[in-house]
């Protein structure tokens, strides 16, 4: 009898402790511009510029939905306006809209190189036969 | 090492190159029929005459390769055929896709492999491309046979006013460009389309030229100073300046002739000199303007000795285009 009281408690006691686990896949952060940006590295049609052309006072400044540039060097778009992702948790474009002009997009890359995120866009500012790919930082 | 191994190893090593030297075709460009220039935006039309002399029975491809401007968009607006003793009528070809191994090479495609074995027939700007065509059927040939192949090669040629330096391979696609008697080629001397703009010249070493050759006044364009080809007055220059007028769509000219760091070009040695600018900054183009072209020559720090095209006293040109 004693026995089979501690059996059935055993038993109860291991059912109780098997509660399943309710797992929560973490979520992927929507990606954030805000903030100025400056060019680390820019190619046109594979060749390296950076240390040939001047674009050391250029800075793009993202606020929510809105960005303005400074000290403009061949960009995609010319003038401030407004900016937006294709999608904000898997970004694959980021489009620009001039407040003067129409929708620029452009493929994005957003790679985290030595801690530090960075955005790649590729653009064609004259010709289009020309192929111009630009490393984008968070400015100090 | 035992001499029974020795024999042994001498037997398969010599019993391999036995196979290869057996397994093969060699062929050989025998003649070319290419016209010395045609018009801007005309097709050239090209005959090869083709001898292939087989050791052994081989079922391969035939691979034919032309060197051309990339302007020329070849790979879209060529047509190669070929006519020969083992088929009948016409035979079609077909481009090979960029990024298809070519036979035996190492896993590099056929564009790639052509410029690597074969080169660039000394052409000197690096604006152009091997595009290359398989045939739409393979063929058994038989061992210790001769076979003449004639191939028609058709090109529409862009408007573009140049000079180039043509490239021509055949080969097949099992031996690839594995040995050098596997496959001929042949470079034409300098091939000319009397076309429109600036002359594009691949075939002589340039004074000044301008990077990209397609570009628009939104563009970083390099402009490239080359003081090796020729002498000049700028031979001991220890700097050299842009002297550049910019032409807009409204006929105005536009000129930047100092001696300041937006001009001033930086050396490459060997006499060569370079600058990289935005020419819609140079000029401080309003909105509404564009440029159509440059004119353009290189000075000394003082601006006495001035440089243009053959060294002479007119301009260099360039004209933005997007085509």
């Amino acid at each position: 009898m004693k026995k089979t009281f501690l059996l059935s408690a055993i038993t109860a006691l291991l059912l109780l402790a098997c509660k399943p686990e309710r797992l929560v896949a973490p979520g992927e952060p929507v990606k954030a511009l805000n903030g100025s940006w400056q060019i680390i590295k820019a190619t046109r049609n594979g060749a390296d510029l950076t240390n040939r052309f001047d674009f050391s006072k250029f800075r793009i400044h993202f606020t929510d939905s809105s960005y303005s540039i400074d000290s403009l060097v061949p960009f995609i778009v010319s003038r401030g306006g407004k900016w937006a992702f294709d999608d904000p948790t898997y970004p694959f474009q980021l489009s620009f809209t001039p407040t003067d002009s129409s929708r620029k997009s452009s493929p994005l890359l957003y790679p985290v190189s030595a801690g530090q995120r960075n955005i790649i866009i590729t653009f064609s500012p004259g010709c289009s036969l020309n192929s111009y790919q630009y490393t984008l930082q968070k400015a100090n | 090492m035992k001499p029974n191994n020795i024999w042994s190893w001498t037997w398969k090593i010599g019993g391999a190159a036995l196979l290869l030297i057996i397994a093969a075709c060699s062929m050989t460009i025998d003649s070319i029929v290419q016209p010395a220039s045609v018009n801007g935006g005309d097709i050239l039309p090209v005959t090869l005459n083709v001898t292939i002399t087989t050791n052994t029975t081989q079922t391969s491809n035939f691979m034919v390769a032309v060197l051309v401007p990339k302007v020329w968009n070849a790979s879209k607006n060529a047509t190669i055929t070929f006519t020969s003793d083992i088929s009948s009528g016409d035979q079609g070809m077909t481009l090979i896709p960029a990024g298809t191994p070519a036979p035996q090479g190492g896993g590099l495609d056929w564009p790639t492999l052509l410029a690597t074995k074969i080169g660039n027939g000394g052409n000197l700007l690096p604006d152009y491309e091997w595009v290359a065509f398989y045939s739409n059927s393979s063929y058994s040939v038989a061992g210790n046979a001769t076979i003449h192949a004639t191939v028609s090669i058709k090109i529409k040629t862009s408007p573009d006013n140049l000079s180039f330096k043509l490239g021509y391979c055949v080969a097949n696609s099992t031996d690839g460009l594995s040995g050098s008697d596997r496959y001929g080629s042949y470079f034409s001397s300098c091939f000319q389309v009397n076309g429109t703009g600036d002359l594009i010249d691949f075939c002589n070493p340039q004074l000044a030229n301008i990077d990209p050759r397609t570009s628009l006044d939104n563009d970083i364009i390099t402009l490239t100073f080359d003081g090796g080809v020729t002498p000049t007055t700028l031979d001991n220059a220890t700097s050299v300046y842009l002297c550049v007028s910019g032409i807009t769509d409204t006929g105005d000219s536009l000129s930047v002739c100092e001696q300041t760091n937006r001009t001033k070009m930086r050396p490459l040695g060997l006499n060569k000199w370079q600058i990289d600018l935005w020419p819609r900054k140079l000029f401080n183009l309003p909105d509404n303007k564009h440029l159509t072209g440059l004119r353009y020559y290189f000075t000394d720090a003082a601006g006495g000795s001035k440089v243009g095209y053959g060294g002479g006293s007119l301009p260099f040109t360039y004209t933005f285009k997007c085509q």
